[in-house]
């Protein structure tokens, strides 16, 4: 028996845990006790942690599509055909008609090592990673507001805060350790505020809970802010010290009485002014919130109202307070950090700027980097839907399952010239490439996953991958090697690490001895900055924190006669995304077994529709048939559908339309029918 | 009676790595403690209960039931050398007797005894609990114990083959020396055995009402932690993974605060509200066991309490039980 | 002779002797050990079906011990086992781990007039009691069955149903929940407990016995009340998730009882009081 500690897989909470080995074999997780996060405790994903990776469905040799059908084949061989397939667009439709997706699951020195394939092999910033699908708003709203486009304080701070104002996060279910800490947080008397319309567990342990409509956000967050201001509420020495453009807020906010905010949330103005006077009075105050405020068509203004109104209260800069956006994968706060994004080198660090640029190239070696910005993931798709992206390479993710509007998706990648996808299992992705790559999984290799409270940890290789996988960076550097570009010859992760650390600031002082046991969290600029739990003390990363006001915008698509029910889609405690790892998970598996809508009582009755039964769920896009489950967690008119399930699939309904300013899609809020499926 | 410093003792263990597969306390990296073995990490013998079970070394988290390939089925084989397992307090030894009792009973399993059936356990007590708090000497339930003082270790064989394995120690020569920990035990005291008692009491008269569990399943987030920890839980679920080399079941620790735990394939379920879950993670213990088994399967070793990350482990929901029904006049209503 | 595993949880090896359908969703499955050793069952007893690769389920034993070596098993078609079951035909081999469980009690039954209720796949584990009862007829008084399903296609074992009727002092009854439409069944319409307030019945020496969906057992024992059946004269047989099949995997049980090894049957008096047995 062998214990190693490593990272969890899953969220972004950033639990470490011991992978107990024996003879090769993954057989078990034990918490780590002194781990300022876990504490000794994990969720039950967390516990079964190991249970997927022997599965006998894990890719063991590269597949090379001949004749239709994917065929094994040597790595040589694979990785020829696949600069050869990538070569052959970029020489035919220029580099920009390539598209690099990056993965949230990866390491960040993968993620780092796929950002400088594609910009320095094939001088396109046509990178992206799943953020676009989770966070993409945060990291454009709050680096507006705050300079920094990260969680502003520390998962511990919860321990001391006076408030809690949990907005779009079902924290239980998907930060289970978040969410276990704000219960804990509001048994010791710390108010809790849930903004939700579903009612979830959280929402039975608040002080208040709003059930505002979905996509209303905006005139929620406007209207507390009038009440904070016309009743003189506001942290006036605050304001005046940190911060800018106040007049601009507050001229917008004006009209945003509570009866206003009422009409359009569908609360009423009483419930407006109690949350705004709770926040208010609050010595400190934290903002939680996840995919229920970034996941819309006007996402960034959802994250600018969040920052508006801890700017308005003082709620930065200190403990206890801050905005807290809870990252959903393990590494997609990695992911951003890395650059695996298409207008930022690592540390978010802009392609537009010639210095910057001329840094990168010549650490690198080689010529010119590309100067403007690449495609974000979501108009990627629309690109290869017309032709201007013709080859894409996808590391680690499931976009066919994951991306809004399913029908979308599989005529974009179908339409492809060439797709490599590489991949830990066959995914419903990978069936569609001309070559799949097999790679190792977390356990199975080194690296760092950066969580959510900015933690950059090390994760280690406990037992070998299965057959001829290999890691990410090995399969990417022999790829940069074969496509005959040098500065990719690596011993290790850690040397990845280092050189990650001449680049960029926010990392300079991150080497893997500094790492053990439990990480630091960047900034961490030199070898002796001990990291940084709480961001924005003494003044923001954009010097002033910026009031940037925000007009109320619908969501765009709102239920009519024919679609006359409100769908918002999501996750499920047990499975993580599009299911790969989870559905492959004994225990996790048999909790959830397939497809369901959450519907009302008092809808299901009209509709002659009895719990377990099939439903038929439409909206103008696709069509699906779901297990009805009968639940007042959703309010009369709100359907609810997890998206892990191909044989269910929310997202052959939900909209692609994309916020204007982060391409984040409305995930949301969609317009459905539903019936009863004889 | 065989008296021993910490070097004496870390070379015993040494020495018995020839022919024992030896899993005592460890130290890991980042301070986390765990049954391991000596290269693992140093020697953690102080610091009481582990936050893992110790009964894991006979039931653990996944253990394979059979390999079948080309028609030929293959039975794990029993462990290459017998284990010797150290680190099991007073309470994780009632545990182990609980679960040997459980699992010996007809039809005996045979997947736990081919690791349990020639292990050698040894208790650690005395002075050795968290921050040098006493843990009360046990006999029953293991074959060796090692008791701490300041000035050291003294081993106690509680069976012929703890008196083997340690017949070339050093023989201790101060009686008075064992006489400080049969005092120190004796006057131990625990309050939660009364609030055991207690609790199940108002169980088994059915005095806590439905709506007592609703408020304890709002307050779990069903990590299945109290369940893994537990050194009474024995639930284990079954899972076959077939591949083009053949088939692997096996079977791994199971939770009932898992909503599919019983629920069935078409559908029903008996246990079918957290609620419902909540009451039977705590009622099992202290009511349905007793019934079945003729004593409760809580013995306190206080770990459930440790990993909920929300305050409802087992200790925590008697407290509140007592505290909210078990009043006087609550009893005098019915 | 039988002779027993090495391991408690490895499977025996069968093979299906012949397949056939009872109703679009329920199939029968005769089977023989495949080294022809009988089962060695008694009615009321299940088995855990094996199938590696796809797990274990617990499946009663359809047929009774009076008919020879090879044995009957009623499956109806609801998961992946199930599902892999129902491709499986004649000559192909699967594995059994039992018998397993509590038996009727057929010293207790004996001499009595018996009334065996069912609903559903509930008639399969009663099949085995009925054969027994027709091949030991001087062992029992009257035998009375009554069955319900949800309609005429889910009707099990129609035709030895005719056989059961001729059957000296059997009596059979039948009713379905919803006919089809155009469909040619002209019997009893509405539930299994309608069938109950017109029977004569002696309640000093009758035994009433149920099997079928949970829903099903408070109604009818309702019905049984009325007609002054006490609840020692009740039996019900339970359905759970076994996985073991030998009381150890907990998932089972009911409060302090476990299904596998304290049932599947169970006297009504024994656990009418226990939170979530019915």
């Amino acid at each position: 028996m062998k214990r190693t500690l490593t990272v969890c897989p899953y969220c972004g909470t950033g639990c470490m845990l011991y992978l107990v080995s024996q003879g090769g074999r993954l057989v078990g997780v034990e918490p780590s006790s002194t781990h300022p996060v876990s504490r000794g405790s994990l969720c039950v994903k967390g516990w079964n942690a190991h249970a997927f990776v022997h599965h006998p469905d894990r890719l063991t040799s590269p597949l090379v599509r001949e004749k239709g059908e994917l065929r094994p084949a040597t790595w040589d061989e694979a990785i020829t055909v696949v600069v050869a397939g990538l070569k052959g667009v970029q020489d035919r439709h220029g580099s920009d008609a390539l598209m690099f997706a990056s993965s949230a699951k990866a390491t960040n020195e993968e993620n780092y090592l796929l950002m400088k394939l594609a910009r320095r092999v094939f001088a396109t910033n046509n990178i992206d990673h799943c953020a676009r699908l989770c966070h993409s708003s945060t990291v454009t709203g709050l680096t507006d507001c705050f300079g920094s486009g990260a969680m502003t304080n520390s998962i511990a701070c919860l321990d001391d805060t006076d408030l809690i104002f949990v907005i779009g996060s079902n924290t239980t279910e998907q930060h289970p350790l978040i969410g276990s800490r704000i219960m804990a947080a509001a048994r010791r008397g710390a108010r809790l505020i849930v903004a939700d319309n579903r009612r979830i567990r959280l929402a039975r342990h608040a002080d208040l809970h709003l059930r505002h409509h979905n996509g209303s956000d905006v005139a929620l967050l406007n209207s507390m802010m009038q009440v904070i201001i016309s009743q003189g509420l506001t942290n006036l020495s605050f304001r005046e010290r940190r911060t800018e453009n106040y007049p601009l807020l507050a001229e917008s906010v004006a009209e945003w009485t509570p009866e206003r905010g009422a009409a359009v949330t569908g609360l009423t103005p009483g419930e407006i002014v109690d949350a705004a006077r709770l926040f208010a009075g609050a010595s400190s105050a934290m903002i939680i919130y996840a995919m229920g405020i970034t996941q819309h068509s006007h996402g960034v203004d959802n994250v600018r109202c969040c920052a508006n109104l801890a700017l308005l209260t003082g709620n930065v800069g200190r403990n206890g307070a801050g905005v807290n956006p809870l990252r959903g994968q393990n590494n997609v706060q990695g992911g951003c950090d890395m650059g695996a994004l298409p207008e930022y080198y690592s540390g978010y660090q802009s392609v537009g700027d010639p210095a910057i640029r001329q840094k990168f190239a010549r650490y690198w070696g080689g010529s010119d980097l590309p100067a403007t910005p690449g495609l974000p993931l979501t108009r990627a798709m629309d690109a290869a839907l017309q032709g201007r992206i013709r080859g894409m390479f996808i590391m680690g993710e499931n976009p066919l399952l994951s991306d809004p509007d399913q029908t979308h998706a599989r005529l974009a990648l179908e339409k492809l010239d060439f797709l490599v996808v590489q991949e830990i299992f066959l995914t419903e992705t990978a069936r569609l490439a001309h070559v799949v790559l097999p790679s190792a999984c977390y356990a199975e290799k080194e690296g760092t996953f950066t969580s959510t409270e900015r933690r950059v940890q090390l994760v280690r290789k406990v037992v070998e991958p299965p057959g001829e996988a290999l890691a990410d960076w090995q399969i990417i550097s022999a790829l940069a090697r074969s496509a005959g570009c040098g500065g990719f010859s690596y011993d290790g992760p850690s040397e990845i690490m280092a050189e990650i650390a001449v680049l960029t600031p926010q990392y300079g002082g991150i080497t893997y001895e500094r790492l053990a046991p439990h990480g630091l969290q960047w900034p961490c600029s030199t070898p002796d900055d001990p990291g940084t739990p709480i961001l924005h003390r003494e003044q923001f990363t954009c010097g002033l924190g910026r009031f940037s006001p925000v007009t109320y915008r619908p969501p765009a698509e709102l239920p009519d006669e024919e679609y006359p029910f409100v769908l918002t889609t999501g996750r499920t405690y047990c499975h993580w995304h599009t299911g790969t790892m989870t559905r492959r998970t004994h225990l996790l598996d048999r909790e959830e077994r397939a497809p369901f809508v959450e519907i009302n009582p008092l809808d299901a009755t009209r509709l002659g529709l009895r719990e377990r039964e099939p439903a038929r769920v439409t909206s103008r896009r696709g069509s699906i048939i779901v297990a009805a489950r009968i639940s007042t967690i959703v309010p009369p008119g709100v359907l609810f559908i997890p998206f892990h399930f191909v044989e269910g699939a929310a997202n052959l309904l939900t909209n692609n339309v994309l916020d204007p300013e982060s391409s984040i899609p409305e995930f949301k809020i969609c317009a459905v029918s539903v019936r009863r499926e004889a | 009676m065989k008296a021993l410093s910490d070097g004496q003792l870390l070379h015993f263990f040494k020495c018995l790595e020839k022919d024992w597969e030896v899993r005592l306390p460890v130290t890991l990296p980042d301070g986390t403690r765990t049954l391991g073995s000596l290269k693992d990490g140093p020697i953690a013998l102080l610091g009481g209960s582990l936050p893992a079970k110790p009964t894991g070394a006979f039931f653990p988290q996944e253990e394979e039931i059979f390999r079948l390939s080309e028609r030929e089925l293959r039975l794990p084989l029993p462990p290459e050398r017998p284990l010797f397992v150290a680190g099991f307090t007073s309470r994780d030894l009632a545990s182990l007797l609980f679960i040997d009792r459980f699992f010996a009973d007809d039809p005996k399993d045979d997947l736990y005894f081919r690791r349990r059936q020639s292990a050698l356990v040894a208790a650690v007590t005395g002075w050795c609990g968290p921050g040098g708090s006493f843990i009360k000497m046990t006999s029953k339930g293991c074959d060796l114990e090692l008791l701490r003082d300041e000035r050291g270790w003294l081993l106690l064989s509680h069976s012929e083959a703890g008196r083997q394995a340690t017949q070339e120690l050093p023989e201790g020569d101060d009686p008075l020396r064992l006489e400080r920990f049969v005092a120190a035990s004796a006057s131990q005291s625990n309050d939660d055995e009364l609030l055991l008692s207690q609790a199940a009491e108002l169980l088994r008269a059915d005095l806590v009402p439905d709506s007592f569990w609703n408020e304890i399943g709002d307050r779990c987030i069903l990590c299945t932690g109290c369940n893994l920890v537990c050194p009474t839980c024995t639930c284990f679920g079954i899972r076959d993974w077939r591949s083009a080399s053949g088939v692997e079941r096996i079977r791994m620790w199971d939770s009932c605060q898992l909503e599919g735990f019983m629920r069935e394939a078409g559908g029903h379920n008996p246990l079918g509200s957290e609620a419902l879950r909540s009451r039977r993670r705590i009622h099992h213990k202290l009511a349905a066991d007793l019934m079945r088994w003729g004593e409760i399967s809580c013995f306190l070793c206080g770990r459930c309490d440790a990993t909920c990350p929300t305050g409802i482990g087992i200790v925590s929901v008697m407290k509140e039980m007592v505290a909210r029904h078990g009043g006087p006049a609550n009893q005098r209503s019915r | 002779m039988t002779t027993s595993p090495p391991s408690l949880y490895q499977p025996v090896p069968c093979d299906i002797v012949s397949v056939s359908d009872l109703t679009p969703d329920e199939k029968l499955f005769r089977v023989i050990r495949s080294d022809g050793a009988p089962l060695g069952h008694l009615p009321g007893q299940f088995l855990q079906i094996s199938l590696p690769g796809w797990g274990e389920a617990p499946i009663s034993v359809a047929s009774s011990p009076t008919r020879g070596n090879s044995f009957e098993l009623g499956v109806r078609r609801v998961g992946s086992l199930t599902s892999e079951l129902h491709r499986r035909g004649a000559g192909k081999r699967i594995g059994i781990r039992g018998p397993f469980g509590r038996p009727f009690d057929l010293l207790f039954l004996g001499g009595q007039d018996l009334l065996l209720i069912s609903g559903g796949c509930g008639l399969a584990p009663l099949r085995s009691l009925i054969q027994y009862c027709q091949d030991r007829a001087e062992e029992f008084g009257s035998v009375t069955i009554l069955h319900g399903a949800k309609n005429p296609d889910h009707l099990l074992f129609k035709n030895e149903i005719s056989s059961w009727e001729s059957t000296a002092r059997f009596a059979c009854g039948l009713t379905v929940d919803d006919t089809a439409p155009g469909g040619c069944y002209d019997g009893n319409l509405g539930q299994v407990t309608s069938l109950i307030p017109p029977l004569q019945l002696d309640p000093l020496r009758t035994v009433a016995i149920i099997v079928g969906p949970p829903v099903m057992y408070r109604s009818v024992i309702h019905e049984l009340e009325r007609k002054g059946l006490h609840a020692g004269r009740i039996v019900v047989s339970l359905e759970r998730q076994m996985q073991c099949g030998v009381g150890k995997c907990g998932h089972c049980s009911i409060e302090h009882l476990l299904c596998c090894k304290d049932g599947p049957v169970f006297l009504l008096s024994e656990i009418e009081h226990l939170r979530g047995a019915l």
